[in-house]
């Protein structure tokens, strides 16, 4: 052993050497520098550069070709080609209510911010997948608390997390785990099984093996995606990839709402998680309003109309779900339309490149009539192409394109091709 | 792939390389061009191994007349390590050669790690399978077991001196794992054909002792020829290892021992007097004519070299007064009633060989010649005697080998006895200590032995003291930085708590409550903010217990905990094993640990924690020497007075390199990512921080020096929040990897 063993009573080595190290010595050396370091923050970036006055005498982001290609990459990554995908989804969305959620470092809370986008990502996913179900569950206190059963209903969800928001104690992801796999494992094989946690905590305190959850939850075939507040964790990262999940860490607010709503449209479905077999299902009527009726979910008298159930005639107040008594699957026919856009994407545009033949560039955006950059005097950012009806399009139109129409306009202006794929 | 540099084909096994791998081959190719040494700086995580290997294996194919590659490494796990790597080579470079490039390599170790015999390999201690097997196969044994079929041998040695010299590998690479499992096949002990197999191999891979401790190497390195590649990697500590290599530390139980091994040696002489007197007076006949010859033992028969270095030992006779065996052992008697006497000293006495010397000749009327002899003359004794327990006459072995260093070298080498240790003056404990001074003397012979020698490591900075420590000539010396797609790791220094009060370790701060609330808090705020693993290092063991204690009565403990657990590295190895493998799982399973360690301490050398075992490190302080350490003292003086290097500098230098090897435990690959936190004040300034190597200081942006606690705090958020985000590791484009194309095309390739 070398003779390092230091000690409480001597004065250790550096007392010895010359002691120049005074307080005085350290800030003289820090004015030396030329800025402070918040300063130089600044000064390194060059923030205001990127700003630009136009004709107008706004002030213009210099260049937003860059970001906006880090936001296309979020469409890039779905895969294009036509691919079986999971429609018929159950999802239990995990929220953690530990203390952690408490923080600020979002504001004005984590967990505020968390139930706001909560809310939007639960409209956004029934809005895409109306024939699937969801179901919240808070972690708290150590404890996992089943908020809302797996229903179909967004209002029922969103009131019922809005009502026991509080912060508390530690997360037990292997709690969560559980209660969410005894919600999933009676589904059908033909439902898609999918619980998604939303984590604030950087630690999971778990009563048991928390590996041994993650192996149940894979041989349930359970899918389970982390969107993290913080920082990368291993065990999350662990999760999602051995379930076949996403594992994903918000940067900001915007981001997270990003984040949350990747988990909207449904997944690419295997084969062996969900064969393919017939389901029955109800096209209930709906009753005139005024008729008073008792609806079998809330055992309620309603008299604003409701639907019936072709089959056994209870009432239901809303679509879709399951009906309480004999338990067919109820909707309505555009909801099974609504469906129909995943299984036909619009395909992604390409970035049109500058090398690419310049003849005769079109100056504005099909869709919207927005001038597109490229041309001179143009605005700047990218420029996309449809590569099945070589229309140019900007990035606004992109975006509205993939997300919400899913129709190409440029396609549907064109005579149909005889084998084009509807859509 | 393959390339040209230089006009040197490399077989690299991968695709692509990163442009510091290029420049350290292009900086270890000259040094080889050149038959010169070399220190090379390169951070772990970018494949130092697989370059070196790749380059020194190709300059072989290219040159055949150049000898061996002799690879150094610290520990087994290491060797191992080093072994797959090059497997991985091997099979490459046969891909693209054909048979011509096969290679025979190998490790070799210790017994305890090579022996297959059912019982003795489970004897556990390295000393106690070294002298197991001895009783199995030493000379005299097996000649006994020739007429006595009772007497058990080791049927492995047996298989194996069979076959003689045709006991040979076939080439491929061998790991330890895969000798034994050769052995077992074939029926042949695995660690004399491993012995055996080092004159044919092309790389082997040893332990630093192997090369350095005069003792093993005298043994094992001694044929090796002159056309030698020699690497030391992880060399960072190589003056340390030198200097323990050539120190010995004698205690009053060594001294006991010593005297019942006389008692037991005048038995067993007696004994042999009256039955075989022949046999002592053959040997007396033989050290009239010189030297015992250890040169001619049988390899089983072989226990230690002479502690001394070769070329310091004189090639003369055992001088007459010792040439008997009963006045050997007299002689011997005296001595260690003379070292007894010495250790009853009430104060501390630190003295030079010199002096040493001369109090023994005119108190024992023993002088330095005879000393000199002590080893050797023991060693003979022993053979003669036929004793094969060497581990029972441990003791005396330590005494002959103090004797031997204390007679041969009168330079570099100090002599201190303490009669009790500082931190408790009350239980006298003696040690007497000869402790070398001069990391330059082991690894002399190394240096002019052979032709080109290799030191590198991760963290050599300031590189330019290692030429001065070891006192050689390097042609090459290098510092690369790490080229990297994103900023994997963030070095910060924390100058000050969230109060604005300074932080320190100094003496006159550390115990100051504000300081220590303040490291506290700093736990507190990371251990909410950083997933997973994070590991602490402070200074010392009592420093740690202290601040453990406080921040116990303070309650700062009690609130970590509620974020992660935590585990203390302590002086028990296998506690420090418990702890860590909890600490392990902790992290695994996502509840997060905190780690206590000290730096110096085991954990700090050898232990790394990657990924999500380590997301933050803190060093806690600056970790210097303790001044007060007689045996520091007197080496910071022979610095001075020999090489020209101040206190203050070798101070400094050594504290930073620790601190280095520290926080460099939490970054083992570039994907990899880690954040680490120099807190302390001192760091702020320049001497200091400009120590650390350049792959740390180039990351350590301005924005992130002098911060206080809160300001960390921001920074380890974001930084963490932009490690989360996908990346991709594959870049060839923006110049942090090169492939194959990129490097057929000429190219200017700055250096460093
Ligand atoms: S000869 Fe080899 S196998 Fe036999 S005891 Fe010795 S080391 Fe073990």
């Amino acid at each position: 052993m070398s003779p390092a063993g230091p000690h409480p009573q001597g004065p250790p080595a550096d007392a010895l050497l010359q002691d120049a190290e005074e307080d005085g010595d350290l800030e003289a050396e820090e004015a030396g520098r030329d800025a402070r370091a918040w300063e130089r923050e600044y000064a390194d970036e060059r923030s205001w550069e990127m700003l630009q006055e136009d004709d107008a005498g706004l002030l213009r982001a210099l260049d937003v070709t860059a970001q906006q290609r880090e936001r296309r990459r979020r469409h890039l990554a779905a895969p294009a080609a036509r691919i079986r995908r999971g429609m018929i989804r159950y999802l239990v969305l995990v929220v953690d209510l530990s203390r952690a959620a408490a923080e600020v470092d979002f504001h004005p809370s984590r967990m505020a911010v968390v139930a706001a986008l909560v809310e939007v990502f639960i409209r956004e996913f029934f809005d895409q997948n109306p024939l699937s179900h969801l179901g919240i569950i808070a972690l708290r206190a150590g404890v996992a608390q089943r908020l809302t059963e797996l229903s179909g209903s967004p209002q029922s969800h969103i009131t019922a997390l809005k009502a026991s928001l509080g912060a508390d104690g530690e997360a037990s992801l292997q709690n969560g785990l559980d209660l969410a796999r005894a919600a999933l494992a009676p589904i059908p094989a033909y439902g898609h099984r999918e619980v998604v946690v939303v984590s604030s905590a950087l630690t999971t305190c778990d009563p048991g093996d928390i590996h041994a959850a993650i192996a149940a939850c894979k041989k349930h075939r359970i899918r389970c995606s982390v969107v993290g507040l913080a920082a990368e964790v291993y065990i999350c990262a662990t999760l999602a990839r051995l379930t076949g999940g996403t594992y994903t860490i918000a940067t900001s607010e915007g981001h997270l709402r990003d984040l949350l709503l990747e988990h909207a449209p449904p997944p690419p479905a295997l084969q062996q998680d969900a064969p393919a077999s017939l389901i029955r299902m109800g096209f209930p009527q709906r009753q005139p309003d005024g008729a008073a009726s008792i609806c079998a979910c809330h055992a309620d008298l309603r008299l604003d109309g409701a639907y019936v159930c072709p089959r056994c005639k209870a009432r239901v107040c809303e679509l879709p779900t399951e009906c309480h008594v004999c338990s067919i699957t109820l909707m309505s026919s555009p909801h099974l339309a609504r469906s129909y856009h995943h299984l036909f994407p619009v395909p992604p545009y390409d970035e049109w490149q500058a090398s690419s033949s310049s003849a005769a560039l079109p100056a504005t955006c099909f869709a919207c009539q927005a001038g597109l950059p490229g041309v001179a005097g143009g605005a700047t950012g990218v420029r996309l192409v449809c590569p099945r009806c070589a229309r140019h399009f900007c990035f606004d139109c992109d975006a509205i394109v993939h997300e919400s129409l899913h129709n190409c306009p440029g396609c549907e202006c064109r005579p149909a091709a005889p084998d084009d794929p509807p859509g | 792939m393959k390339f040209n540099l230089e006009g040197l084909t490399v077989y690299f096994p991968y695709e692509y390389l990163y442009p510091e791998q290029y420049s350290y081959m292009l900086e270890v190719k000259r040094a080889l061009d050149a038959k010169g040494h070399g220190l090379l700086e390169m951070p772990t995580g970018t494949g130092k191994t697989i370059t070196l290997l790749s380059l020194i294996t190709s300059y072989q194919l290219a040159h055949p007349d150049m000898g061996k590659l002799i690879y150094c490494t610290r520990t087994v796990h290491e060797m191992e390590k080093v072994l797959e790597e090059l497997r991985k080579l091997q099979a490459y470079q046969e891909k693209e050669l054909g048979k011509q490039a096969q290679i025979l390599a190998l490790g070799l170790s210790s017994r305890k790690n090579l022996c297959i015999h059912p019982t003795i390999s489970g004897e556990g201690s390295r000393e106690n399978v070294d002298a197991g097997c001895r009783k199995l196969t030493a000379t005299w044994v097996r000649s006994a077991a020739a007429e006595n079929p009772d007497i058990e041998l080791c049927d492995f040695f047996e298989g194996y001196e069979k076959k003689g010299a045709d006991a040979l590998l076939p080439a491929g690479v061998y790991t330890l794992h895969d000798m034994k499992v050769f052995g077992r096949q074939k029926g042949w002990c695995p660690y004399f054909l491993a012995r055996h197999m080092i004159t044919f191999a092309n790389v082997v891979i040893y332990n630093y002792q192997y090369m350095l401790d005069p003792k093993v190497a005298g043994v094992i390195s001694r044929e090796l020829e002159k056309e030698c590649v020699v690497v030391f990697d992880e060399a960072h500590n190589i003056d340390n290892v030198c200097i323990e290599a050539l120190s010995v530390n004698l205690r009053q139980q060594t001294l006991d021992g010593a005297q019942r091994n006389l008692t037991k040696l005048g038995q067993v002489v007696e004994k042999f007097k009256a039955t075989d007197a022949d046999r002592l007076r053959a040997e007396y006949n033989r050290l009239v004519e010189g030297l015992a010859q250890r040169g001619t033992l049988p390899q089983n028969d072989q226990m230690l070299a002479n502690p001394a270095l070769p070329d310091d030992i004189l090639r003369e006779a055992v001088p007459g007064n010792i040439r008997r065996a009963e006045h050997f052992l007299a002689f011997l008697k005296r001595f260690v009633q003379y070292l007894k006497r010495r250790m009853g000293a009430q104060q501390v006495e630190s003295e030079g060989p010199l002096s040493f010397l001369d109090d023994l000749n005119n108190s024992a009327g023993i002088d330095a010649k005879t000393l000199k002899f002590c080893y050797d003359r023991l060693h003979s004794l022993m053979l003669t005697l036929e004793i094969t327990d060497t581990e029972e006459f441990h003791h005396l072995t330590l005494v002959c080998d103090f004797g031997t260093l204390v007679g041969t070298y009168t330079q570099g080498f100090a002599i201190i006895i303490e009669p009790f240790d500082e931190r408790m003056p009350h239980i006298s404990d003696p040690v007497m200590q000869l402790s070398c001074l001069d990391s330059s003397l082991a690894i002399k012979p190394v240096f002019e032995r052979f032709q080109s020698v290799i030191i590198t490591s991760g963290t050599l900075s300031p590189i330019e003291l290692y030429p001065r420590l070891l006192n050689f000539n390097p042609v090459t010396i290098q510092s690369f930085a790490m080229s990297l797609t994103r900023d994997c790791l963030c070095p910060m220094v924390l100058s000050r708590g969230s109060d604005q009060l300074p932080v320190s370790t100094k003496f006159d701060m550390r115990s100051d409550p504000g300081v220590v609330r303040n490291y506290g808090r700093l736990l507190v705020e990371m251990a909410q903010a950083v997933p997973d693993g994070i590991v602490c290092f402070f200074v010392s063991y009592s420093y740690m217990d202290a601040i453990i204690n406080s921040w116990n009565e303070m309650g700062i403990l009690k609130e970590i905990m509620q974020h992660k657990l935590v585990f203390i590295e302590t002086q028990d190895v296998v506690e420090t094993t418990l702890a860590l493998d909890n600490y392990r799982r902790a992290c695994d399973c996502g509840r997060g640990a905190v780690f206590f360690s000290v730096a110096r301490g085991k954990v700090a050398e050898g232990i790394d924690f990657d990924r999500h075992y380590g997301r933050l490190v803190i060093m806690y302080g600056v970790p210097f020497q303790y001044t007060l350490s007689r045996i520091l003292r007197a080496r910071l003086e022979y610095l001075r007075d020999t090489f020209q290097i101040k206190e203050n500098d070798f101070l400094t230098f050594d504290a930073i390199r620790q601190a280095a090897q520290c926080v460099g435990r939490v970054i083992r690959s570039k994907s990899d990512y880690g954040m680490m936190i120099f807190a302390d004040k001192r760091y702020q300034r320049h001497d200091k921080r400009s120590k650390l190597p350049n792959w740390i200081l180039s990351q350590l942006k301005d924005s992130h020096m002098n911060l206080s606690t809160d300001m960390a705090l921001h920074i380890a958020r974001e930084y963490l929040r932009r490690m989360a985000q996908p990346f991709d590791s594959l870049s060839v484009d923006t110049g942090t990897l090169l492939n194959e194309a990129a490097l057929q095309r000429p190219q200017p390739m700055e250096v460093g």
